[in-house]
């Protein structure tokens, strides 16, 4: 009887992870897809000099976007799935691409806001918000993502 | 207080090096929040505590920076880096550093 209910829960979680965080995952990514349509000419480099600078707008300034997103458990149980054999997780992949691409665009509407044209010097680091690599604990499985740009104004 | 994560800034020279500038932080949400992450990882999705987190501790170690660059009398400060670490559970560690220095406009 224990057993049952222990499936079925399981089951229930499984079955949520499939719905919800599918329907989570699809909804961030037409976002992002419109936010980044939105961007238009705003140029975007990961060189440290200033491509194209011009003296005039506001002085150059550094930003940083963070995002941290969770996974969902159908996710972490395929991924402990390929934990045991081996191989590309690929459920872990979007997770990933999801964090930067968000933070990433943080960084660009902050500076839409500030009068700026485009950024340089991109730089992506993860980060360790719930401890997980302190305590060694399994389960909580995210993706935190620090962002950080120099914005500067651009002629075009 | 000109801050930027690039060597040099355009416009302007660098007339004096004031040497590395730091600041760090470790912060922590209370455990409400860790439950809610928690409960956050059956469907996935954004972490929004988390991010607030990160947000402010980066706030906190950017202005301790700031004020150690000013203390020192510069006027900017270059190549700012960060880098993370996890002390403990739902605790995490902001370190960002750069150089500080004078930046002037060039004489013509």
């Amino acid at each position: 009887m224990e057993f049952i209910f222990g499936v079925a829960v399981v089951g229930l979680l499984l079955a949520l992870g499939f719905f919800v965080g599918g329907w989570t995952e699809s909804s961030h990514f037409r976002k992002l897809d419109e936010r980044e349509a939105n961007n238009g000419e705003f140029f975007i480099t990961q060189v440290k000099t200033f491509p194209g600078a011009s003296q005039s707008g506001p002085p150059p300034t550094i930003l940083i976007g963070e995002a941290v997103i969770a996974t969902d458990y159908l996710k972490s149980f395929l991924g402990s799935l390929r934990n045991i054999f081996g191989g590309e997780v690929k459920s872990y992949q979007s997770l990933l691409v999801r964090a930067r691409r968000e933070a990433l665009q943080r960084i660009v509407e902050q500076a839409q806001a500030g009068g700026y044209n485009a950024i340089c010097n991109v730089r992506f680091q993860t980060a360790d918000v719930g401890g997980n690599t302190a305590t060694a604990k399994k389960g909580a499985v995210m993706a935190a993502m620090l962002a950080s740009a120099t914005a500067y104004h651009r002629s075009a | 207080m000109i801050v930027v994560n690039t060597e040099t800034v355009p416009g302007f020279v660098i007339a004096g090096v004031k040497g590395l500038v730091q600041g760090n932080t470790v912060r922590a949400k209370h455990a409400g929040r860790d439950i809610a992450a928690g409960f956050k990882n059956l469907v996935g999705g954004e972490l929004k505590g988390y991010t607030e987190l990160l947000t402010e501790s980066r706030r906190q170690a950017v202005e301790r920076m700031m004020a150690q660059a000013q203390q020192l009398g510069a006027n900017a400060v270059v190549n700012v880096r960060f880098t993370t670490s996890a002390v403990t559970a739902g605790a995490a560690e902001l370190y960002a550093y750069g150089t500080a220095v004078v930046l002037a406009k060039p004489s013509a």
